[in-house]
């Protein structure tokens, strides 16, 4: 027994060490805030179109993407770091229109089967097609210089990148309450995650909403993989894991609330960052763990709509 | 003699026939076409009949598979007596593992239906991938091979068919009776079912793990021809691979999907023989499935008959 316990005392052996905590915080919160960005958007798609976009991960790397040919001309700079989360917001967002009217509009009344083959037709094509644009080797994008180095606070030494990270994410999650919250645009949006029939019946233009909000989550997509273009190797492959992340993430606070996945995003980005501490190599056993057993106790999610 | 009579007849004459006009390679080939038809219409059980949209079916597909490779490189059993015993081994584990995965994912019903069962699938898959002494990991499991004479593909064909065909006659049995006929009203609905004294979630347990056992069976079988397991079995991405088989050849049929694995799988090889973009290919095959034909191969016949 105490040799177990010795055991589990060397396996949490970095908890004392103060650094090490706070280093692994940093990187969860901020990891977490790029899930965010990427849950976000599929929460709301789910809540509002109920089509379930595996395709949201081949947004996000495009946005990486798109955020490596920009900065590629005037590395480190802070205009040209600026322009790439714009050009990625904005790039995608026309991405997500073409998609929404010349796809996914087609196929809302048929049945989930196919609305699943569409959105995953979509990842192997924006997933060779970004090869075919951007070559298969990883690409890396430069911190601006503005943004580089490290920031000295409570006696720690942080990078000052993972701190923009944290405030990028929380003025988007604060700029999307706003949106849901306090706007006439919003409140449609938040009705038709719960009763799109009714909204229609309104009068609300129901095919523009959803337009919109495929749009509002592609761009968020976009930007979200710009702003994690200089801490993730751009490549391929990326999209697929970030997509598995995302699914957990929304599937934890539950499909549809922009709420849910922020908890989640910080939850699951936290759990990673200290379960590659505490049992390398299954950390992410540990966040599918977490996924069951929500899915389990309270299949809705932590801030989901019982059906 | 009737056309009816002629036609499965001729079908199973040219089925038996077949291997003596291929190849090695495409011998090979069509052992891999009569595994995964086994899987896509053991999938359609649950979609076509059930009306039960499962994520995870490549679960199943997948645990059958490493059961397979287990029992001839990890047991230490000779090889003659391990390879009989696969058929028995590759269902009942499916089967255990489809009772756990059912157990909870039949609770839920639709979409959220389809994410419980993938989430359990990417359990499975994290499992295979990180439980490296077992698995192999990431490497897979590679060089099993079935004993004596079997390892020439010409005999094992043979050996699928007795394998893949009663286990269809079987299926087609099950949907036949009078079980199959209430997983048929289920579909339909559910609550009217439940009224008339039917336990709506045991029916539906017993078919998930019926045809896990299946789809699992069907693993094993590939397994062997192949010659390896890789933990990409269960990724994600392998999940749609039964969904396009049974879509393409039309759900509302029973050997439809056994015609769509085969479409499918001889487009991917003639088409991956060409272009490394095999994925973009069948991005733009799927689309153009649901968009052109949804009802399928078998439903663009019904209509030209009915024409």
């Amino acid at each position: 027994m105490s040799s177990v316990l010795e055991l589990l005392a060397q396996q949490f052996a970095w908890a004392q060490d103060p650094v090490v905590v706070a280093r692994q915080t940093l990187a969860g919160v901020s990891n977490g805030m790029l899930l965010f960005l990427i849950s976000a958007g599929l929460s709301l798609i789910f809540g509002v179109l109920r089509i379930i976009n595996f395709a949201h991960g081949a947004l996000f790397m495009l946005g990486a993407f798109i955020a490596v040919s920009l900065t590629g001309r005037v590395p480190e700079s802070a205009a040209g770091f600026l322009a790439a989360l714009i050009g990625a917001t904005a790039g995608l967002a026309v991405i997500g229109i073409a998609i929404e009217t010349g796809l996914l509009r087609r196929i809302y009344r048929a049945p989930h089967e196919f609305q699943l083959l569409v959105t995953f037709a979509l990842v192997f094509i924006l997933g060779d097609a970004a090869k075919l644009i951007w070559g298969r080797e990883d690409h890396s994008v430069a911190v601006p210089a503005l943004l580089g180095g490290s920031t000295q606070a409570l006696g720690l030494t942080f990078p000052t990148y993972r701190l923009f990270l944290i405030a990028a994410g929380i003025s988007v999650a604060f700029g999307l309450w706003i949106v849901l919250h306090r706007t006439r645009w919003g409140i449609f949006v938040r009705a038709a995650t719960m009763d799109r029939a009714m909204l229609s019946a309104l009068g609300v233009n129901t095919r523009r909403l959803f337009t919109a909000v495929f749009a509002l989550g592609a761009g968020l997509a976009g930007l979200g993989g710009a702003l994690a273009a200089p801490v993730v190797a751009v490549g391929p492959g990326l999209h697929v894991q970030v997509i598995i992340d995302a699914f957990v993430v929304v599937v934890i606070g539950g499909m549809g609330s922009v709420m849910g996945a922020l908890v989640a995003s910080l939850l699951v980005g936290i759990v990673n960052a200290f379960g590659v501490l505490a049992f390398p190599g299954l950390a992410v056993v540990l966040t599918f763990a977490c996924m069951a057993i929500v899915l389990i106790v309270r299949p809705w999610g932590l801030f989901g709509i019982p059906e | 003699m009737s056309p009816s009579a002629l036609l499965p007849l001729c079908a199973g004459i040219g089925v038996l026939a077949l291997p003596f006009a291929l190849s090695d390679f495409w011998i090979f080939i069509a052992i891999e076409v009569l595994a995964f038809s086994l899987y896509a219409v053991s999938f359609n059980v649950l979609l076509g009949y059930g009306g039960m949209l499962s994520f995870g079916h490549a679960a199943f597909f997948g645990v059958g598979g490493y059961a397979a490779a287990l029992l001839v490189k990890k047991t230490g059993l000779s090889a003659g007596l391990a390879f009989a015993l696969l058929p028995i081994v590759a269902m009942g584990i499916s089967a255990v593992v489809a009772a756990i995965v059912g157990f909870f994912s039949v609770r839920r019903s639709g979409i959220y239906f389809a994410m419980l069962t993938f989430a359990f699938q990417m359990l499975l898959y994290t499992v295979a991938l990180k439980a490296t002494g077992l698995t192999g990991g990431d490497d897979g499991m590679t060089g099993l091979k079935p004993p004596g004479a079997l390892a020439q593909p010409l005999v094992y064909y043979y050996f699928a068919l007795a394998v893949v065909v009663p286990a269809l006659y079987v299926l087609f049995r099950l949907v036949s009776s009078p079980f199959g006929y209430t997983l048929r009203a289920l579909r339909s609905n559910a609550r009217r079912v439940q009224y008339v004294g039917v336990d709506v979630r045991a029916h539906q347990l017993a078919t998930f793990v019926i045809t896990g056992a299946f789809a699992g069976l069907a693993g094993a079988v590939f397994a062997l021809s192949s010659g390896n397991v890789f933990p990409g079995w269960l990724n994600w991405t392998a999940s749609a691979t039964p969904i396009v088989m049974a879509v393409l050849g039309g759900v509302h049929t029973f050997l439809g999907p056994a015609l769509g694995a085969a479409v499918y799988v001889v487009l991917e090889v003639l088409i991956s023989g060409r272009t490394e973009y095999w994925p973009l290919a069948m991005g733009v095959i799927i689309l153009a499935l649901v968009l052109l034909m949804p009802a399928g191969l078998t439903g663009l016949v019904r209509a030209r008959r009915s024409a």
